[in-house]
Parts: structure tokens; C-alpha cells; sequence
């Protein structure tokens, strides 16, 4: 079926005609479809398809397929989404089911300008989703950048209930779960760090991305495997229109993209990439010692898909990406995913997608990067590696939607290998590799129940095998609480022989009830197990932390949580949804087997690192409010959040419980976008945060050993102060660049100043004997960054 | 591995352009006041010292008060006891051996006694063995990659001792003055790092620990430098390691703020605490001066 652009066609589904098909569509016929973005064939995600004489409706899974089961009979459906043109489409189920579909045409450019988010017209109140944001690229775009980089991690850092330790640091918090807590999905496949140069970019190449949705709450039944959230990034699926090439020149990275169609329409790509350059420009100033040294970070990013025929698309797309230091002595690390994707339409009310993924995260450390110490060298490495297949069925039966599927990890945790020479002997120490399996099956199902109540509920059961080949050890548990347990027995296991097992049943519900004048009322709890664990003890965490699997010694995390929120749209109302949107939410969660660590622990190329492990329960609680303007000359969104998240470890804190390290009281976020209606090729952008510090341990007393002034903790507490708060003004400017009748070229300069004030935001505050005079004690105060940061961008598109 | 963690600082911080610390003023509260040991006796021969002193608010920044009037005694597996006392009321409590005996001996065990303010304050160690030095040489050098300034950067040559976990601590003087800024905290499992199992078990000291004796400025010509090996126990590396990342604890990748671990413990489970170590280390040193016959002339 070829598609025209901006318009849509209607075929009768004529594949199937079976009997027995027949006699199910006596009772009820379904249309569905496709629905594609008219100027470059990109699917759409979260399209609204509205019946008009029902009031029900559909909207479009993470592949643009919508189906709608109806009675037999005429109906209008309207098809919406922000920032897209609507459409009304009249579609007669007459005897047989329709396929339908549509390519939505983008609204002029001055509009598409003002959009904040691409999505569902008052999705925030009509969709059973809660705890849940999406930010587009567009938006993402807008946003002030640190160096001028578009970065998903730090965007979606100005969200409700979303903060971190401090700027630089990896990943993010999620209502108070640790960073490791949070699912962090690209394309379906894991990434398991999710920065380059710590925690100061994202390895998300925006060039690729399409749509990213975080799921804090309410998480549905196809997700698992981690407690506090769920981010889920799809990639482009490129240009099925036109050859494309984008990209960009910044501070830290270039980038080039290049997306064109294939097989005639039937299929498209985009290969991404992006590296950094400052040790191009340093390689002239760089000698002696220095010659050769290595800095630099870089991620390739592609994705292909072909439409075999109607019923059938295939999807591949991959990520590799390294950041690599060093000059004699060296390490990089990176991510590596691979997922392969398969559409199928089984029947017009059974959709299936099957996902198999690869998902490989691994560091090495070398101190002979040159080679040049063949008698004297200490190498080391470190990987976690998954193979997962997951299939996920959809099955739309008009006012019951039911979801069904199952997934299966293999787990291959490398720990490390070590190689050590000292003076010519060689020596070679390697932890066992730990394997583990990692399955789960789910059903779950969004219904209708009342035109005014949406129920979506579901139940998910996971089963965790940790087996060999490998040991397991067992420690002494007579010694006192938080301190190290030595190893009692090792036993050596056999190749898939079953060590320990763990399984979980995990509910999930989530009710919306719709309440007058464009407003609704969510309900939701979820259970969530998760089997795989960062070990990580700093404040932020490094690319040396190790991941480890649940063991016979350590419990699998489990993570209660309720939420409750109101939504409500107000304003002027426009062809492109309501002004403002508005939600207030609140939530409670309860956490098991969260990990902490003894004083002292030893957490790299530790055979016994279980016997440095403690075990405790934890509590986060909280409210968000949000605020969002979706349209005028100033739009963007305002969230605050009320929040506290503990821990209470026996062995920790005199067993008390004691904030987390990235507790924060109140986060405050702004972000105001400008379109000036004078100002034809000039916007403005600015986002401002204002944040409670984070906890911190500061002594009280101090004694000295050997001449060194030591701190000491009486009442031995645990984050028993609060460094000063953070607040920072982020500015940022685009200039589009001027169009030239009958050229495609789209270009535009964006100016940012990072840190306007350039306020030394605290990131920790430390105690130390002065340099010169060491028995003089004092506080210091850490920033990570202490001046304003401006930065230059020019970003390109023909 | 703490030294990985400054590598990834200097980077994060090249790399973000400006990161900074400030001194600033924090108002603390202050718990109470607990006896402090620092107590580490050696085989070498002549007088062997405790320390006893007060635990005082972290900003006191004056001498630490004397622990005065303590009953100090340390005991071995032998059964023979050692008496120490403070003659001078300052709070150094001094065993004086009354032949050529000397205190330590490997591979004995070792029992503290301290009775204080009404209360008794046990610790017990073991002296371990340690291997001797076998030489230290130079190597001329810039003194960083950034700089244009040249030293003579020191290598200690010694070879652990195969067998069983041997934990070292290593210590450095220049021209008779010993190098004590927190950087110069030296621990070593087995002659390398800590964690990689007993990799390095039987093996040369490995490169980073064999020129972990410089200080920032590197050495002159004809300088004296003189390096001690101590054996210690797998709690008093533990006891050191703590301690150094304690005071030197900073920047993105902090550990979380910790007691120091003690050994000494008061024989009432709920009586005052105490603070401080009590280690007996074996020493093997050398004494060498920046001399031709001590340089070498090498690529690396």
C-alpha cells in the first residue's frame, strides 16, 4: 500500500476471510492501523483516535498501531495529536474489519514552534497514565544546556519527582530510589550507564531520539526488573520520505546524522553519530609525557526498519558507545546494545511485538596504556552482559485492551579479571564470572468500565535463578552489626546448576476516574521486584561500579508503591488542547533489601564483596505539583516537589533510620520557553532549579593518630546535616537561520550561558586538616561548577 | 582503588572546566569527650610510646589535652608484661627496657591494658613479619607532566613475602623530617593494592607502590632519604585505609563520612568508648642519599 503524503487511504482487510473470523465480527468489527508523520514517515507515539458517536476510543502504542472495536455501523473518528494537524475520518464497519491507515501532516512552522510536547490533546487528563512524563525532542532542544549539549538525563532532571545527588553525577533519582533503581531502556534494550564523562552528558545522541517517556508510578504490567521508574527512549526510525542529513557543531561534541529511505518506501535508516573533539584541538599543545594522550568520548547510534508487507515490520537498532581517558595510564568504558524488533499483526484486534536484545556494559583499566612497561603493568576488566527475548502481545477488544507477554534475561556478570606484573613476574587474578537467568510473565488489561472509570490492572510474576558456573559463598553472622562477615564455605557450582532461586508476584493497578469540567481523579499501586544491583559507595557513582546479581546472600529489591493524583486542563481551549495542564500528585513507598555498605567496605576485585554488603528497608514519600502552559508567547512548565526518602540499615546510624545521600526537602523547577511574535527568527529559553541541599555526615568531635587530625562522629549518625541549597538560572537563545526560497537547508545558532550567576552550587562539603598547617581543621565546600558556562551551537539540516 | 577515584576527580574536574572548593564556616555540635589511644609499638630497640589524649571538638585546633593518670601495661603470649608510665604527666606513656631487651617480637600476640577514669580499656594484636628493603634508587625526572622543573623520583625495591596476606604500611622521611601529609599515608596488601585477591603474593612491590615514597616536590641531590616497611594486620590496613580516605576525602566520588575503627574497647559493654588504635608492627628500613651510585639512568 503506498501512502500518499498528508493523505490517507482506507482498505478493506480482505487477508483472513475465515469463517470463524466471520462469525466473531458479527458481534464486532475492529479498524485499526498505522499512523505516520506525513513529512518524514515516522510513526507515532500516543495518537489520540477519538469515536465520535461512542465517546470511547484508542490510542497508538509504541509503533503507531491504534486498534478500535465497535459494533457494525458509521462512525466518525477523529484523529489528534499536538502539533499535527486533526483529522476526521468517516469509516464504515459494515461486514468486515478496516485497516486504516493515516499520516498526519505537522502544523505550520510558527505553531509546531510553541508545541511543548508532542502527544494526545489533554493527555494528562484522559489518559489512565499518572506518574508519567514525556518530553519530545523539540522541547528537549529548547531546554539550556550545559556546553550547549541537548541532553536527555539532565532534561528530564526538571521534572517532578526526578533530581540527583549533584550536576556530574551519573544517571538520576527517581522518588527517592538510587540511580541503579531505574530502568533505562533504549530501543527495549538496557543501558546499564547511562553518561559519558561521569555523569556530565547523556549517551542518548538527540539526533535520534523520538519520544521519552519516564514512568514513575503506575507502572504497568510489561515492565519490570527495576523498583523506581521506567525511562523509555525510542530512537527515530528515519527519513521514509527523503534523505536527510543533520547535525551540529558544539563545545564538546560534533554530531552528523544521515537518515534516508530504503527499498522504496518500504523501509528507512538512521546512523547517528557523535564524538567529542578537545583532544583534536589539544593534540598540537600536547608533549613529552603527555604525547599521545587520549580524552575523548563518542557514540554511533542506528536504527533500520523494513515493512515486509501489512502485517509484518521489522525493526533493528543498536547503540555503541565509549569514553576513553588516559595517557600512560588509561581505561574507557562503554555501552554496546543491539535489539532487534518484530511487528506483527496477527489478526486487526492482536498485535505482537517481539523484541530480542543484546545489552553489553563494560570498562577496563590499563596502567601501560603505551605499552611501554612490559615488566610493570596492572590491567583490569569488568562487564555485565544480557541476551533477552520478549515477546508482548496486544489483544484490543473494544472497551478491554489486554496485554500479555513474558521476557527472558541471561545475565553474565564479569566482575573482573586482574593482571598484575611486578618486576617481570606476571600474575593473573579473576573473580568468578556469576551468571543468572531472569524471567517473567504478565497479563494485564485497560478497561473501560464506566464511560467515566478506566481501570488498568495486571499481574506480573518474575523468577530469578542465580546458578553457575560459579561459587557461592556463606558468611559468619556472629560478628557485630555492620561490620565485615568473613567468608565461612565456598561451594563450587556446575554450569546451569541452580544456586539460588527467587520468584515474585507483582500487582499492579491503576484506576482513573473522569470528573467534570476537563479534570480526573488516578489511583495507583505497583509492586516491583528487581534482581540485579549497582554496587556503589560514592557519592557519585563511577564507571568502575560493578553491578552484581541477587545471590544466595543478597535478597532481591522489592518496592511498594501507592500514588494518588488529580489532573485538570483549564484556559483558553485551542484545536491543539487546553492552555494549561495541571496535576498534583502524592506518593508512598515502602522498599526491601536495600543495599548499604559497611565502614570501609571493599567493593572493587572483591572476591567476598557480599561480606561488605548490608541489608535494610527503606521509605519514600511525597508530593508533586506541576504546572504546564502549552501555548502563548511564553509556555513551559513549573513543578515543585515536596519530598523525603530514608533508609534503615541495622548497622548504620545506631540502626535509627537516616535520610539518603540525595534526599532533597524541596526542588523547585522552572522552564520558560519564549516565542516572541516580532521576533521572526529569534527565541528564548530559561530554566531555573532551586533545591534543599542534600544530606551530608559532618562530625562533632576530632582526635589525632600519628599527627593526623581525625573526625569523629560521637553518635556515630549517618547524614546528620544538610550542605547549603542549590539554585541555578540556565539562559539560552536560537537564532534560526534565514531560509532561502527553494533551498531545504534549516539551520540555527543557539547561544547558552550555563550557571547565569555563577553561584558555587555546593555538591558536598567535606572536613580536612589545612594543607600548610594540619592541625587547623576545616569545612570545605565542593562545586563542581563555579563560574557561569556559556557556549555556542550551530545545528544543521538539509 | 582510591587512587583511581583521584584520577576520575583531576579528570571530571579538567574536563568541567572550573570545579572549586571553598572553606566555609559550618557551626558543629560537639559530642563528648572520649579517651583516645595512639599506640603503635615496634621490634626496633629502646623506649616504646602510647599516647593517651582527650577527644576534643572538631574546630579545637589547640594541642589535644593529655590523658594523664591512666595504669598503661601491654602483655604478650609469653606472658611477660611491660609496664608504661608518664613521668611526665603529658600524656606519652614510655616503656624504658631495662637491658638490651627490645618489646616486639613476630609473630607474637600483644594485649593492651589501659584502666582510666574508673574505666578498663582492652585491645590485642598480633606483630606480623615483614620483609626487608632491599634497595632504593633514583630516577630523574620531571616533576609532572606539566611541569618543566626535574627531581630525583625514589624507588623502593622489597619483595613480599610468599605465602599467607602480608599488609604493610610504609613510611618516608627526607633528610631526617618524615613526610606526613595525608597523601604520604601509604598502606599495601601483599606488596600492591588492596582487593585483587593475593595477585601479587610473593611478587616485587609493585611499580605504584614502589614510587609512592616521593614527595610533590621529588628529591635533590644529595638529599637523605630513609624508608621504613611495617608490618601491620589486616585491621590496622584496614584502620589506615579508613583513616586516609577520611582525610582526603573530597569530590565527586566522596565515600560516605566514617568513623574511624577502633580495637580499643571497654571491658563494661556499656562504659565510655574510646578511639584510637593499638598496632604492633615489625620495621625493616633503609637509609640512602641521592647519589650517583643510587641513580639510574632509564626510559621509564
Amino acid at each position: 500500500m503506498s501512502l500518499q503524503s498528508g493523505s490517507a487511504q482506507a482498505t478493506q482487510n480482505t487477508a483472513g476471510n475465515s469463517a470463524q473470523e466471520k462469525s466473531v465480527r458479527a458481534a464486532a468489527l475492529t479498524v485499526s492501523g498505522y499512523i505516520k508523520d506525513a513529512g518524514n514517515g515516522e510513526g507515532l507515539i500516543g495518537v489520540s483516535v477519538y469515536v465520535k458517536e461512542t465517546g470511547t476510543g484508542a490510542v497508538t502504542n509504541s509503533y503507531g498501531f491504534y486498534a478500535v472495536t465497535l459494533p457494525a455501523g458509521s462512525y466518525n473518528l477523529v484523529i489528534s495529536y499536538v502539533g499535527y494537524a486533526r483529522q476526521t475520518r468517516t469509516v464504515d464497519l459494515v461486514d468486515r474489519n478496516v485497516r486504516l491507515n493515516l499520516e498526519l501532516t505537522q502544523e505550520g512552522k510558527q505553531l509546531q514552534e510553541v508545541v511543548v510536547s508532542t502527544k494526545r490533546e489533554d493527555d494528562n487528563v484522559k489518559n489512565i497514565e499518572m506518574s508519567v512524563n514525556r518530553i519530545d525532542v523539540k522541547t528537549l532542544q529548547r531546554i539550556p544546556a550545559l556546553l550547549g549539549e541537548v541532553d536527555v538525563i539532565r532534561s528530564i532532571q526538571l521534572l517532578p519527582g526526578v533530581s540527583t545527588v549533584g550536576e556530574g553525577a551519573t544517571g538520576f533519582n527517581v522518588r527517592g530510589g538510587s540511580i541503579d533503581q531505574n530502568l533505562v531502556l533504549l530501543d527495549e534494550a538496557p543501558v546499564y550507564n547511562s553518561s559519558h564523562l561521569f555523569g556530565f552528558f547523556s549517551v542518548f545522541n538527540p539526533d535520534a531520539v523520538k519520544d521519552v517517556k519516564l514512568i514513575k508510578g503506575g507502572i504497568p504490567a510489561n515492565y519490570g526488573g527495576r523498583i523506581a521508574s521506567i525511562l523509555d527512549v525510542r530512537l527515530k526510525e528515519g527519513n521514509a520520505k527523503k534523505p536527510e542529513v543533520s547535525g551540529g557543531i558544539g563545545l564538546i561534541f560534533s554530531r552528523l546524522a544521515y537518515e534516508r529511505p530504503l527499498f522504496k518506501g518500504k523501509g528507512s535508516f538512521i546512523v547517528a553519530a557523535r564524538r567529542s573533539y578537545a583532544d583534536v584541538l589539544a593534540q598540537p599543545f600536547l608533549t613529552g609525557d603527555l604525547k599521545g594522550a587520549k580524552f575523548y568520548f563518542y557514540d554511533l547510534t542506528a536504527k533500520g526498519n523494513y515493512r515486509i508487507n501489512d502485517k509484518n515490520t521489522v525493526f533493528l537498532s543498536g547503540y555503541l558507545g565509549r569514553d576513553v581517558f588516559g595517557s600512560d595510564f588509561g581505561f574507557n568504558w562503554g555501552n554496546t546494545t543491539l535489539s532487534a524488533r518484530w511487528n506483527h499483526v496477527f489478526s486487526d484486534r492482536l498485535f505482537l511485538n517481539t523484541t530480542a536484545y543484546y545489552s553489553n556494559y563494560d570498562y577496563s583499566l590499563n596502567s601501560d596504556l603505551k605499552g611501554k612497561r612490559p615488566n610493570d603493568f596492572f590491567r583490569t576488566d569488568s562487564r555485565i552482559v544480557d541476551y533477552s527475548l520478549k515477546p508482548d502481545f496486544s489483544l484490543f477488544l473494544g472497551k478491554n485492551t489486554i496485554s500479555f507477554g513474558g521476557q527472558v534475561i541471561a545475565h553474565d556478570f564479569q566482575p573482573g579479571t586482574a593482571t598484575a606484573a611486578s618486576s617481570g613476574s606476571v600474575r593473573t587474578f579473576g573473580i568468578a564470572s556469576k551468571r543468572a537467568m531472569e524471567a517473567a510473565l504478565y497479563v494485564g488489561n485497560e478497561q473501560q468500565l464506566t464511560p467515566k472509570i478506566q481501570l488498568q490492572y495486571g499481574l506480573r510474576y518474575s523468577l530469578f535463578n542465580y546458578v553457575g558456573q560459579g561459587e557461592a559463598y556463606t558468611f559468619r553472622t556472629d560478628v557485630p552489626l555492620g561490620s565485615r562477615r568473613e567468608v565461612i564455605t565456598t561451594v563450587g557450582y556446575r554450569g546451569g546448576e541452580v544456586i539460588k532461586t527467587y520468584g515474585n508476584w507483582e500487582p499492579r493497578f491503576s484506576t482513573k476516574l473522569d470528573l467534570s469540567g476537563n479534570s480526573s481523579l488516578k489511583l495507583s499501586y505497583n509492586r516491583m521486584a528487581q534482581y540485579i544491583h549497582l554496587v556503589s559507595n560514592t557519592t557519585a557513582s563511577t564507571p568502575l561500579d560493578i553491578w552484581t546479581p541477587s545471590t544466595n546472600n543478597i535478597k532481591p529489591q522489592i518496592a511498594d508503591q501507592v500514588a494518588g493524583g488529580y489532573f485538570k486542563n483549564f484556559g483558553r481551549s485551542s484545536g491543539t488542547g487546553s492552555e494549561f495542564e495541571a496535576s498534583v500528585e502524592v506518593y508512598y513507598k515502602w522498599l526491601q533489601n536495600q543495599i548499604d555498605y559497611i565502614d570501609g567496605a571493599s567493593l572493587i576485585l572483591n572476591k567476598y564483596l557480599e561480606g561488605d554488603l548490608l541489608s535494610g528497608k527503606g521509605r519514600a514519600y511525597g508530593a508533586e505539583f506541576y504546572v504546564k502552559r502549552n501555548t502563548g508567547v511564553v509556555n513551559g512548565w513549573v513543578s515543585y516537589t515536596l519530598a523525603k526518602t530514608e533508609r534503615q540499615v541495622d548497622g548504620i546510624n545506631n540502626n535509627n533510620w537516616y535520610a539518603t545521600r540525595f534526599d532533597k526537602r524541596h526542588t523547585l523547577t522552572t522552564v520558560l520557553l519564549v516565542d516572541p511574535p516580532n521576533a521572526k527568527r529569534w527565541n528564548f529559553s530559561a530554566t531555573f532549579t532551586l533545591a534543599s541541599g542534600t544530606p551530608g555526615t559532618f562530625p562533632t568531635n576530632r582526635f589525632e593518630y600519628q599527627g593526623y587530625v581525625v573526625p569523629q562522629n560521637t553518635d556515630n549518625a549517618r547524614n546528620n546535616y544538610r550542605i547549603p541549597p542549590y539554585h541555578r538560572l540556565d539562559l539560552a537563545a536560537t537564532l534560526q537561520g534565514r531560509k532561502r526560497p527553494g533551498k531545504r537547508k534549516d539551520d540555527n545558532w543557539v547561544f547558552s550561558v550555563y550557571n547565569v550567576y555563577a553561584r558555587k552550587n555546593p555538591f558536598s562539603v567535606y572536613f580536612q586538616p589545612n594543607a600548610d598547617n594540619p592541625r587547623v581543621t576545616e569545612a570545605i565546600r565542593y562545586s563542581v561548577f563555579a563560574t557561569a558556562i556559556p557556549s555556542v551551537t550551530y545545528n544543521f539540516k538539509f | 582503588m582510591q587512587r583511581y577515584s583521584v584520577l576520575f576527580l583531576f579528570l571530571a574536574v579538567v574536563f568541567a572546566l572550573n570545579g572549586c572548593t571553598t572553606v566555609i564556616d559550618a557551626k558543629l555540635d560537639t559530642g563528648p569527650t572520649q579517651l583516645s589511644v595512639d599506640g603503635t609499638l615496634t621490634d626496633l630497640p629502646g623506649p616504646q610510646t602510647i599516647r593517651l589524649t582527650q577527644t576534643a571538638a572538631y574546630f579545637n585546633n589547640s594541642q589535644p589535652t593529655p590523658a594523664t593518670s591512666a595504669t598503661v601495661t601491654v602483655s604478650d603470649n609469653t606472658g611477660k608484661t611491660y609496664p608504661f608510665t608518664d613521668p611526665d604527666n603529658d600524656g606519652y606513656y614510655v616503656w624504658q627496657p631495662s637491658t638490651k631487651d627490645t618489646l616486639g617480637r613476630v609473630g607474637r600476640t600483644y594485649q593492651l591494658s589501659i584502666a582510666y577514669q574508673g574505666e578498663t580499656y582492652q585491645a590485642s594484636t598480633k606483630m606480623n613479619r615483614v620483609p626487608p628493603i632491599d634497595s632504593i634508587i633514583f630516577v630523574k625526572r620531571k616533576l609532572n607532566p606539566f611541569s618543566s622543573t626535574e627531581g630525583y623520583r625514589a624507588e623502593l625495591y622489597a619483595t613480599d613475602i610468599a605465602g599467607a596476606t602480608d599488609y604493610y604500611r610504609i613510611r618516608f622521611s627526607r633528610n631526617g623530617e618524615l613526610q606526613n601529609k595525608p597523601d604520604n599515608i601509604i598502606t599495601s596488601q601483599d606488596g600492591g593494592f588492596r582487593g585483587a585477591g593475593n595477585v601479587t603474593d610473593g611478587l616485587v612491590f609493585i611499580a605504584p607502590i614502589r614510587r609512592s615514597i616521593n614527595p610533590d616536590s621529588l628529591y635533590n641531590l644529595n638529599d637523605v632519604v630513609k624508608v621504613e616497611v611495617q608490618s601491620i594486620t589486616l585491621a590496622d590496613f584496614d584502620f589506615w585505609q579508613v583513616l586516609r580516605a577520611q582525610i582526603t576525602n573530597g569530590g565527586l566520588f566522596a565515600t560516605p563520612s566514617v568513623n574511624l575503627p577502633t580495637n580499643i574497647i571497654n571491658t563494661r559493654a556499656n562504659g565510655r568508648k574510646a578511639t584510637g588504635f593499638f598496632i604492633t608492627s615489625a620495621v625493616r628500613s633503609k637509609t640512602v642519599s641521592v647519589s650517583e651510585a643510587n641513580i639510574r639512568v632509564r626510559e621509564d
